[in-house]
């Protein structure tokens, strides 16, 4: 005896167990995509904040960046995992007069840096307006660094840096951000977020 | 504390468990294979602190070098311990421009890589110390930045005869590598400017370029300098080698400048002279007298230098003043002193002492061309001690700037039994007739006194005595008798004169028999104050925005931290110019300035100024000054500044263990460049550091160069709990806690291998 079982054939659609299954599935990826995401700039982009109530200074450095506060600066980070020059991030608040302008500092530092930098060469100033809609004075140069350590044989690195001013209340604040050339387009977007951040 | 918290916690101990495991094992084998043998005496880290200095005169051309020496770095932050002679410019050596060079890798000649200026010259001594201040190219330099090789200084005190020595400096005029020659100390020669050691002998020819580098204990600390000065240019025995075509004619010939590089060192200038120097350049002190000199001074100073009045004397006493004058000397003899007078002597003049034994050179007794440590006038002596004086006849020679000035001549093994002056004291007589007074410096007076001791003496023996006031002979002053007192003991004689004697340096000689017995120098300055002289009053300190401020501000002990400048200021009374006074200053308790110079103020005045001033104000200290004659005190005052107390400098052990090594890719097996090391210090852990990255929390650190290779920047201290952290970009970092190191490691050379990741 045979016995032939009757079903309704295969229709092509899906049964709704299969498209929700579907629809999680593409969830879940793209889930994972943003999760991922999220992880990797949290990874790259996490940030400790600093604070020093005496010079009126707050922002949120780089993570896993050295932060040295013992130099003639408020405090300086340098990123010390990158392979030639350490990118480096300094604040430092100079006291200025009430005649000075942003431009009489730029060229101080410019004198001063033309001293202690090997080819150093600067760019014509520009004015930049801060998130928080203060106006900067901000500069652009680049200078060669060479490892100062006499018996390390290192080639020397084409540096690129960009300092900003911001003048108020008889004293100058000054930001700068240097790092390897052709690292700069890649690591400038931390030094954007430093600024956005960076309260005085 | 993280404001964008990660989706996960890097967590470096524990990612790195294996790489922790690894580096230690490696640290342990590593660091012990290579150093199975003790190393007290690190000849390589003498090298490597070993530099080659180059002057030169910049034109509109090339720099014209003019000199070349060698030097030590004393500090990490680029203080290098050399002579005076090639660095400060001079007749000689006319340049304008110091050019550190230093050899970067073993065996190799010297590379120039700095220029330095001078922070603290002593001509005299032939002594400076300069500093690192730009790269080659014209640069400043952070110097606080720089992680030298440096040396240690002992005390050279403890140098005893027939240690072993090693000296090490550059030979070639840059073309060389730096080399060590091991020796021994046969000797010591004394002048007035140091004692009886004011220079250390040894047997070893040194080539002169290598003057201003260092000479070493068997501890590998410094010692000494080996020192010669080179004659000038002008005289025929200067050796200077032709280097450039310096006046442009396409030649270079005999018409072109040279490079005077001296003959052959056997005198190695102590480093306890150069301590004061140490002192004040790392402190950054510097000293200015502000009070003007009188203009004699000035009109004396183009007389031509001479010697004069060339005798013996078997020892000296406190005031360095000949015991008695002697001809010969009886066999066994180990200590003798070649006296004589000098006038128009400059810190740049160059003298030597040649001396021949029965005809032949001996240059253990002799001294090679060194620079003049004495005033412009007065009396010097050079002399040999602790060493056995051969039996035979001594040729001393004396030479200026190379040309033979004067000689003399001694017997020694032959003493005959001769009647004898020695031992002249000099003081104010008492009632009972008495001297009394401090012996060589007395005060200004109608009568002084002098006694002194005689041996030997018949009562029809000639003899005579004469006072000499600045060189020249005090009219009525001469005796000259028939001996009558006696075969031994002690005489008195005066110098008097009713309108009263005049301040100033004197001088009597005792003969007997027309031949010089016994001689010395007495000084007569200041007012009378019981046996004694008061010259300097009213010392203290103050400080003023202006010198002129200064003369009248009140007196201050206690300065508050970071003072700008301190005015040391006194009174002075009855002090002829042309006296010898010394000055010195300390911090501390510790020398950091003594300069004995010739008076030239006005004979009495008020308010002499010395000006103390310091690179970064005043550092805190308890400071002192001091005011001598004759090695006599005359005038002190002291004061503190901030805490009273200088801050301790972390930086300043040279002693520790020096650690280097490759970082390489543990696929590859290259080195991999610009990976950071880092030495945590013993209060934190690598994890502490890894958390917040803190650069207090460092110890030293270090980054890899093109090829891998590190030198952490400053010596580990021995048995003390270190983290060492390594990172690159790329790879996964290495953490290990509790690396410790003992002197038997020095130096630890480590290979790593990190793992991409």
């Amino acid at each position: 005896m045979t016995i032939i079982e009757v079903g309704r054939a295969e229709t092509g659609e899906l049964s709704p167990r299969q498209r929700w299954s579907h629809y999680f599935a593409i969830l879940y990826g793209l889930s994972m995509i943003i999760i991922g995401i999220n992880l990797r700039d949290s990874v790259l982009y996490a940030t400790i904040p600093y604070e020093n109530a005496r010079a009126g200074i707050r922002g949120f450095y780089p993570q896993n960046w050295l932060l040295d506060t013992q130099g003639d600066y408020v405090f300086r980070v340098r990123d010390m995992a990158q392979p030639d020059f350490k990118t480096t991030i300094q604040v430092q608040i100079i006291p200025v007069s009430a005649a000075s302008t942003a431009r009489n500092l730029l060229d101080s530092l410019a004198l001063t840096r033309a001293q202690i930098y090997a080819a150093y060469r600067q760019f014509p100033p520009r004015e930049l307006i801060l998130p928080d809609e203060t106006i900067a004075s901000a500069v652009d140069y680049s200078f060669v660094y060479i490892e100062p350590a006499p018996f390390l044989e290192t080639l020397p690195v084409v540096v690129a840096g960009q300092d900003v001013i911001i003048l108020q209340r008889g004293q100058a604040v000054v930001v700068s951000f240097q790092v390897s050339a052709e690292r700069y387009d890649q690591t400038y977007p931390i030094f954007q977020t430093f600024l956005a951040d960076l309260e005085f | 504390m993280i404001r964008h918290t990660p989706f996960f916690r890097l967590s470096w101990p524990t990612l790195n468990f294996k790489a922790v495991l690894c580096a230690l094992f490696l640290l342990i084998i590593v660091g012990t294979a290579a150093a199975q043998q003790p190393q007290p005496f690190d000849l390589a880290q003498i090298e490597r602190a070993t530099v080659f200095i180059m002057q030169a005169r910049q034109t509109a051309g090339a720099p014209v070098i003019t000199c070349v020496g060698s030097g030590t770095l004393v500090t990490r932050n680029g203080l290098i311990l050399t002579n005076a002679h090639h660095t400060v410019p001079n007749e000689n050596c006319p340049g304008d421009l110091l050019i550190v060079s230093l050899s970067v890798r073993p065996g190799e000649a010297p590379t120039p890589l700095f220029q330095a200026e001078i922070v603290q010259a002593d001509p005299g001594l032939d002594l400076a110390l300069i500093r690192i201040s730009r790269q080659n190219d014209g640069r400043l330099i952070d110097t606080s930045a720089l992680a030298l090789p440096f040396v240690e200084i002992a005390d050279s005190d403890t140098v005893q005869l027939d240690n072993t020595i090693t000296v090490v400096g550059y030979p070639g005029i840059g073309n060389e590598p730096v080399t060590a020659q091991r020796g021994t100390v046969v000797g010591f020669t004394a002048e007035p400017s140091g004692g009886n050691r004011s220079w250390i002998k040894t047997e070893l020819a040194i080539p002169g370029v290598m003057s201003g580098g260092g000479v070493y204990n068997q501890e590998g600390q410094l010692i000494g300098i080996p020192t010669t000065a080179p004659a000038a240019r002008t005289t025929g025995e200067s050796n200077c080698l032709i280097l450039q075509d310096t006046n442009s004619d396409g030649q270079a010939n005999t018409n072109d400048a040279c490079v005077p590089v001296g003959g052959v060192i056997n005198a190695l200038r102590p480093s306890n002279f150069a301590s004061a120097l140490l002192r004040a350049a790392s402190l950054g002190l510097n000293l200015d007298f502000l009070t003007a000199p009188l203009s004699t001074a000035a009109a004396q100073a183009n007389a031509a230098p001479t010697f004069e009045r060339l005798f013996f004397a078997p020892a000296v006493n406190e005031a360095g003043m000949p015991t008695a004058t002697v001809r010969s000397m009886p066999s066994g003899s180990t200590s003798l002193y070649l006296f004589f007078d000098y006038s128009g002597m400059t810190p740049e003049t160059v003298y030597e002492v040649r001396v021949a034994i029965d005809g032949v050179l001996n240059p253990t007794f002799g001294l090679s061309p060194v620079r003049w440590s004495g005033g412009r006038s007065g009396s010097w002596y050079v002399g040999t001690t602790e060493q056995p004086l051969p039996n035979g006849v001594y040729d001393f020679t004396l030479y200026i700037d190379g040309v033979v000035s004067e000689n003399a001549r001694l017997l020694v093994g032959q003493a005959e039994p001769a009647p004898s002056f020695s031992d002249i004291v000099f003081g104010v007589e008492d009632v009972l007739g008495n001297i009394a007074g401090n012996g060589f410096v007395l005060p200004v007076a109608a009568t002084v006194s002098a006694r002194f001791i005689y041996r030997n003496m018949t009562d029809t023996t000639n003899w005579a005595a004469i006072w000499f006031r600045e060189g020249a002979e005090i009219p009525g002053s001469r005796v000259e008798e028939i001996w009558s007192f006696g075969t031994e003991g002690t005489r008195t004689i005066r110098i008097q004169s009713p309108s009263g004697l005049l301040p100033g340096t004197y001088r009597l000689d005792l003969y007997i028999d027309s031949r010089l017995a016994a001689t010395s120098n007495l000084t007569l300055a200041g007012a009378q104050d019981g046996r004694f002289a008061r010259i300097f009053n009213d010392s203290h300190f103050t400080t003023a925005s202006s010198p002129e401020e200064a003369q009248t501000a009140a007196a201050i002990s206690s300065f508050t931290a970071g003072t700008a400048a301190l005015y040391a200021v006194f009174d002075w009374e009855l002090l002829a110019p042309g006296t010898l006074w010394t000055v010195s200053w300390y911090v501390d308790d510790e020398l950091f300035f003594e300069q004995t110079i010739p008076w030239s103020a006005a004979e009495s005045g008020q308010n002499f100024l010395m000006r103390l001033t310091g690179r970064e104000g005043i550092p805190d200290g308890t400071y002192r000054f001091e005011l001598k004659l004759n090695n006599l005190l005359f005038g002190a005052a002291s004061a503190r500044v901030g805490i009273g107390q200088l801050p301790i400098d972390r930086f300043a052990a040279a002693e520790g263990v020096l650690m280097r090594g490759q970082i390489m890719d543990a696929l590859t097996g290259t080195g991999i460049p610009g990976a950071s090391v880092f030495i945590v210090s013993e209060d934190f852990s690598a994890a502490d550091f890894t958390s917040l990255w803190l650069q207090e929390q460092l110890f030293a650190s270090a980054v890899t160069d093109s090829a891998g290779f590190f030198e952490i920047d400053r010596l580990l201290a021995v048995e003390v709990p270190y983290s060492i952290v390594i990172v690159a970009d790329g790879y996964l970092p290495i953490t290990a806690d509790g690396l410790e190191v003992t002197l038997d490691d020095h130096p630890i050379d480590i290979q790593l291998y990190l793992t991409r990741g």
